[in-house]
């Protein structure tokens, strides 16, 4: 059990990565109409925050800098200043879409609308903002997360055609009824969504917070390693679930209530409640972890005391842009705009923020007078570079993507 | 010998308690009376300060939304150079950030926000 | 004056001929003693180029950065044209453009500051 605490950091920031309320919504639409054709994105994905993630854990463990403070460090402040203003733009977002999903899993639980329960829901996550350790916080939502494994207890009970999943994975091709560009908008999506920078705000920061130094490298790997991996099979057995129970049936799912729906036809009552169980937890995980990004963010570029490894009065400013950003986020969802809709349409401003995040921390963690002697292997640059070329390709087929198929429809 | 741009500029200020205390956003440059190049004189940090790397409209804007938080008769954060301990991948201070020009508006937010609700002189639990 | 007034400003010498933006600003330890930090910093010359801001700051041409081997390839040819400019062939500073004596054809690329 104690082993399985040291990597919880790793599991809630990949619990936020992976089954937030925009992946579980996302993993189950494109389930439901591509089957298992893009299964291979998230393989990607898992493979490129594995990487990054390490390289950003690694160099917050031996020099103490998280991301942010690099980003501004090498690519100055006015490029650095775009970069905030995107990622803090698609993170504050995401944070209104998370405090959404938890009020819609009370919804699922209570019947009564999830309206009601965003204030309740934004005061509950700003409390833990506030008053929670950070070690319990990650331990406690970190664990509770792990709870969507009821879905693989789903998919394995359902007793699918194993073979078959197999094949529709190796052998992507765009189903009947979809077009290509269709097909790439959702890669692109889906990869992006897996590498989203908030996971590495919050996993170098969260290295910071813990207390990190050059003995815990092992520990930064199994974070890692274990995290990540775990993150995405979760997301895996989501579209594999849909793939099962909703693409035969031709539904396209927009809410919540479908994508419990596969749980609730394999394990009937009992699914449901683990899965509402599940949904609550993950996505408040998620607004955890954005909650503190959007904080992260902005004090780490201007320099301000951020943390909450010290009391609230001594990072006053990082505080109230929390208080001011989950306020925010609650406001945004009381209008009644969809929030998973809109960070879908963000998704421009998400792609830019990729390579202008992941950059600099391939460019540091090959610095020897930052790293000593932990830069990075080979094996390290040659993927961590694959990956940036095809994060410059993501950003700039973004765009024109996005209007060709008019946002995935 | 150093370039200013690598090594000085946009890097972590950290005070003699450890605590973060801005960034290093700009540097005053003083040109000594008897002629000759200038010397660094002071580390500017704050809006103010930041403003000028931002240059353009951008930089005005930020410009005048700092002197607005400002009081009339304060310098935008100066910080002199003689109270810089050490250089490494942050800027080490020798003074404790509540003696710097810099922590005014922190100050600010946490008599005036953070000290107001419940718990935040308390560390968290 | 301030280091931001320097950066990005356009250096010209003596006929005219620009070899760029200054880039960085080099110092050396050797000023009058100030406070506990020891000897101040003085300018020591301007690291002048033709990229505008790109790559200046990630340390492949001027720090110890090596990887990846591609990454340092491409940035070692964006800066190639930079120049080092010693304070002494500075002739005068007005808003957004340094004048200096003699010709840019007899400048030396900046290597490390060491």
């Amino acid at each position: 059990m104690k082993k399985l605490l040291e990597v919880a950091l790793g599991i809630l920031t990949a619990v936020g990565g992976f089954v937030d309320i925009g992946d579980l919504v996302a993993a189950t639409a494109t389930g439901a109409r591509f089957g298992l054709a893009l299964a291979w994105v998230l393989v990607l994905g898992v493979i490129g925050i594995v990487i990054y993630a390490e390289m950003a854990g690694r160099v917050a463990t031996v020099s103490h800098r998280p991301v942010f403070d690099l980003v501004r460090e090498r690519l100055g402040a006015r490029v650095a200043l775009a970069n905030l203003f995107a990622s803090f733009f698609v993170t504050l977002l995401t944070l209104a879409a998370e405090i959404g999903g938890v009020a819609l899993a009370v919804e699922l639980l209570t019947g009564i609308n999830y309206l009601l329960w965003v204030p309740p829901a934004a005061l509950l996550v700003w409390l833990v903002l506030w008053r929670m350790r950070f070690q319990v916080m990650e331990n406690l939502f970190g664990l509770a997360g792990l709870t969507l494994l009821v879905v693989v207890v789903a998919v394995w009970h359902a007793h699918p055609d194993w073979s078959a999943l197999l094949h529709g994975a190796t052998h992507p091709a765009v189903p009947m009824g979809e077009g290509r560009p269709t097909y790439f908008y959702f890669a692109i999506a889906l990869l992006g969504s897996a590498m989203t920078p908030y996971e590495v705000f919050f996993f170098s920061s969260g290295a910071v917070e813990e207390g990190w130094s050059t003995t815990d490298l092992i520990v930064n790997r199994m974070n890692v390693y274990l995290g990540f991996p775990l993150g995405g099979a979760l997301a895996l057995a989501v579209m594999v679930a849909a793939t099962l129970f909703l693409q035969p049936r031709g539904i396209d799912p927009t809410h919540l209530s479908q994508v419990a729906l596969p749980v609730v036809l394999v394990l009937g009552k009992v699914g449901l409640a683990f899965t509402i169980f599940a949904f609550f937890a993950a996505t408040f995980g998620a607004a955890l972890e954005t909650g503190l990004s959007c904080g992260y963010t902005i004090a780490q570029y201007f320099g301000w005391q951020w943390g909450k490894y010290v009391k609230p009065a001594q990072a006053a400013r990082f505080h109230l842009v929390m208080l001011v950003s989950v306020v925010t986020g609650a406001l945004l969802i009381l209008t009644t705009i969809d929030p998973i809709k809109l960070t879908e349409y963000m998704l421009v401003l998400s792609a830019a923020a990729l390579p202008l995040t992941y950059f600099p921390i391939l460019v540091v963690a090959n610095d020897p007078d930052y790293m000593g002697s932990k830069v990075n292997s080979r094996i390290s640059n040659a993927i961590g570079s694959v990956l940036l070329v095809i994060l410059v390709v993501i950003m700039l087929a973004a765009p024109p993507l996005m209007i060709i198929t008019k946002a995935g429809q | 010998m150093i370039d200013a741009g690598l090594m000085l500029l946009d890097r972590q200020l950290i005070d003699a308690d450890g605590m973060l205390a801005g960034k290093v956003d700009d540097l005053e440059l003083t040109f000594p009376e008897g002629g000759g190049p200038p010397v660094v004189t002071a580390i500017l940090a704050g809006p103010g300060a930041l403003a000028g790397r931002l240059g353009g409209r951008l930089g005005h804007l930020v410009e005048v939304v700092a002197a607005r938080l400002r009081h009339p008769e304060e310098t935008p954060g100066r910080i002199s150079f003689g109270l810089v301990k050490r250089i490494d991948s942050a800027v080490r201070l020798s003074a404790q950030r509540a003696e710097l020009d810099t922590d005014r508006v922190e100050s600010l937010v946490r008599d005036y926000v953070i000290r107001r609700i419940p718990g935040g002189d308390h560390a968290p639990e | 004056m301030r280091l931001s007034e320097l950066l990005h400003a356009e250096v010209l010498d003596e006929h005219g001929r620009s070899p760029g933006r200054v880039q960085d600003v080099r110092l050396v330890q050797d000023g009058p003693v100030v406070g506990s930090f020891g000897a101040a910093f003085r300018v020591a010359g301007l690291v002048v180029g033709s990229t505008r801001t790109f790559g200046v700051r990630l340390g492949y041409d001027r720090r110890e950065v090596n990887g990846p081997w591609p990454v340092k390839a491409l940035i070692t040819y964006l800066l190639r044209s930079a120049r080092y400019v010693p304070w002494e062939r500075v002739r005068s500073i007005e808003a957004d453009r340094v004048v200096i004596t003699g010709s840019i054809d007899d400048l030396q690329p900046p290597g490390s500051p060491g």
